[in-house]
């Protein structure tokens, strides 16, 4: 009956996945929390002494990650310009993560189900079909 | 040809003399485009001028109001719309060089609405380069080059509705239609010393409007006058079933009545003193000459302060994550290489690496942001505040220079699509405009545009205009 059997994966399964996933998406040095040889002092944007040191580990490894894939991309300024966005962009999820939260604190995006299928006309049931019940509706 | 002082008129002035007969929507849609001629490409303003299609409508519209239906106030009055706005067969370029040859095979719904109210669509305004979504530093990050500011061309517009502003101060057309994401209405409609309104969130369709960011994107008028953007958003505002942003019917649509918002009580203003850090001299003291006269035509002006936050950080991971999203197709192809600015050009690579954890928490803070905003709403109809604490800067000037302020009140505003409205209230040394802005509370858009018009009762800076030669 299921023909996606094969493709099923368990949330333990799935979890694990997603973890070495991003354990590969993020340079070894960095995943082992070594600091980045990239970034040498001097180098670093104004905004990483605002940081600490997790979130600096995690704004040099979100610059490496992105210039391992798109690296070629840029020259030395743009590379400049790339590290200070990833590090502005850490800043504020610093911010963000330490705003206390409750476990229930819902998203303000909701799902908004769709519905609008009820309100399409049926195709025209074979004979002698019972109507269905957005059918019946005025 | 008729005479330069009418083309300032606001859309109202416009439609008695229309509905009169004193001039006919043909006479006023030539007006505007022999004027959109001679000074939208100085000024950078068009990205497009429509003269065959404009002058198509006008006189579908004057045939109509001589036959005696009339169909209200924007009927044959001349607009512009942004050119993110999808106009059926007519270049769309999102003011970006990967899209300049982008045509669309319909309308968008702002566009239909305004067609079925017989306003005549004169051309599309420029704009930033993809609305600033992926980042800028410089006035000139458009396909179109930098908007100059009529009241010193020499200094900005602001964006991204940077040619919406231009036109509607130069006296180009009626009125413009712009969109905001983070300031892209209330900051040009500030430096360009005209009205602009920022709708509640899900009251204006953005059905064939470039998406930014799903959350945050809103559509608004920019005119001259508050009651002019009334007018213009009772027309444009509605739900739109192909829309499932918009709000359901009764509480997204608004309906323009003049004698009813006059009626309404007083409005309790919450006057915000701390918003910005620093006020440019010549800002602080337009907005204190301003403060001044609100007692006398407000129920009542009290000193109000903004809950904590962190609202730049709420509103920038939000934006920068739906950015992801609705560019990602672009930044991962390189193809964002062809934008003009360079920091839209890199910008948006940092936007990728936004996980979906920090973007749900961000969303999850945003709701307690927006329930701490709706409670200040229970002691004031309406906060007061400066638009910006600076006027329009050189058109060189860097923009992390040029805004140099944090705008808690600009990410409040969007974070928690809350309706706004900036009106001028003043003049540099240099006469370059001051916008006042007036927040309300999410749906309460009659309030803020009450509060726009109650100032404007009192007050002549919305009939000023640039002196261009």
């Amino acid at each position: 009956m299921n023909n996606s059997k094969g493709l099923k994966i368990n949330r333990r399964e799935f979890a694990r996945g997603a973890a070495l996933l991003s354990a590969a998406m993020v340079p070894a040095g960095i995943a082992f929390n070594e600091p980045p040889a990239a970034a040498s002092n001097s180098q670093l944007p104004e905004d990483a002494e605002k940081l600490s040191a997790e979130s600096r580990v995690e704004a040099e490894a979100r610059f490496q990650q992105i210039m391992s894939q798109y690296g070629s991309r840029f020259d030395s300024e743009e590379q400049k310009s790339v590290r200070d966005s990833c590090y502005g962009l850490q800043r504020s999820l610093e911010r963000l993560r330490a705003f206390p939260l409750e476990n229930g604190a819902a998203p303000a995006v909701y799902l908004k189900p769709l519905l609008e299928r009820e309100e399409k006309p049926q195709s025209a049931p074979a004979a002698g079909a019972a109507p269905t019940a957005a059918a019946k509706k005025p | 040809m008729l005479k330069e002082s009418i083309l300032y008129e606001s859309v109202g002035e416009l439609a008695k003399r229309i509905e009169s007969k004193q001039f006919s929507p043909v006479e006023l849609t030539e007006a505007y485009l022999e004027r959109s001629q001679k000074f939208g490409p100085r000024l950078n303003a068009y990205a497009r001028l429509m003269p065959v299609e404009a002058l198509d409508q006008a006189r579908a519209a004057e045939k109509d109001i001589h036959r005696g239906h009339y169909r209200g106030p924007l009927h044959g009055i001349p607009y512009a719309a942004k050119d993110l706005l999808a106009v059926k067969g007519v270049q769309t370029t999102w003011g970006a060089k990967p899209f300049a040859e982008q045509v669309f095979d319909y309308n968008a719904t702002v566009i239909e609405h305004l067609k079925n109210v017989g306003a005549v669509l004169l051309g599309k305004a420029s704009m930033i380069e993809l609305a600033g979504g992926l980042g800028y530093s410089y006035a000139s990050a458009s396909l179109q080059g930098e908007t100059r500011n009529p009241w010193d061309t020499s200094c900005w517009t602001c964006g991204s509705s940077s040619g919406s502003g231009a036109i509607v101060a130069a006296g180009l057309a009626g009125f413009a239609i712009g969109t905001e994401t983070w300031g892209s209405i209330l900051c040009p409609s500030a430096f360009c010393g005209v009205s602009g309104f920022r709708p509640t969130y899900g009251r204006v369709s953005r059905r064939g409007a470039m998406a930014l960011s799903y959350s945050l994107d809103k559509i608004g008028p920019m005119a001259r006058s508050a009651e002019d953007c009334t007018r213009i958003f009772a027309a444009i505002a509605g739900h739109d079933p192909l829309d499932r942003s918009t709000l359901p019917v009764d509480r997204a649509a608004f309906t323009y009545s003049p004698a009813a918002d006059l009626k309404r009580h007083g409005l309790r203003v919450g006057w915000l003193a701390n918003v910005w850090k620093e006020y440019e001299p010549g800002v602080a003291k337009a907005i204190q000459a301003a403060h001044k006269i609100l007692p006398r035509h407000f129920a009542s002006v009290k000193d109000a302060a903004l809950p904590e936050g962190p609202w730049e950080e709420v509103a920038g991971v939000i934006l920068q994550a739906e950015v992801a999203s609705s560019f990602g197709e672009l930044i991962r192809s390189g193809r964002v290489k062809e934008l003009h600015d360079p920091q839209g050009r890199v910008g948006g690579y940092a936007n990728l690496t936004v996980s979906g954890g920090d973007y749900t928490t961000a969303q999850r803070v945003r709701e307690i942001l927006q329930k701490k905003m709706d409670a200040l709403f229970e002691t004031y109809d309406v906060l007061a505040t400066a638009t910006l604490p600076a006027p329009a800067f050189p058109l060189t000037m860097s923009l992390d220079k040029g805004f140099s302020s944090p705008d808690p009140l600009g990410a409040i505003g969007n974070l928690c699509g809350l309706p706004a409205l900036s009106v001028p209230c003043g003049f540099t040394e240099k006469n370059l405009p001051v916008g006042l802005q007036f927040v309300g509370r999410a749906g309460d858009d009659a309030a803020v545009l009450q509060a726009g018009q109650t100032f404007q009762h009192a007050t002549e800076w919305h009939r000023k205009h640039p002196n261009l030669r």
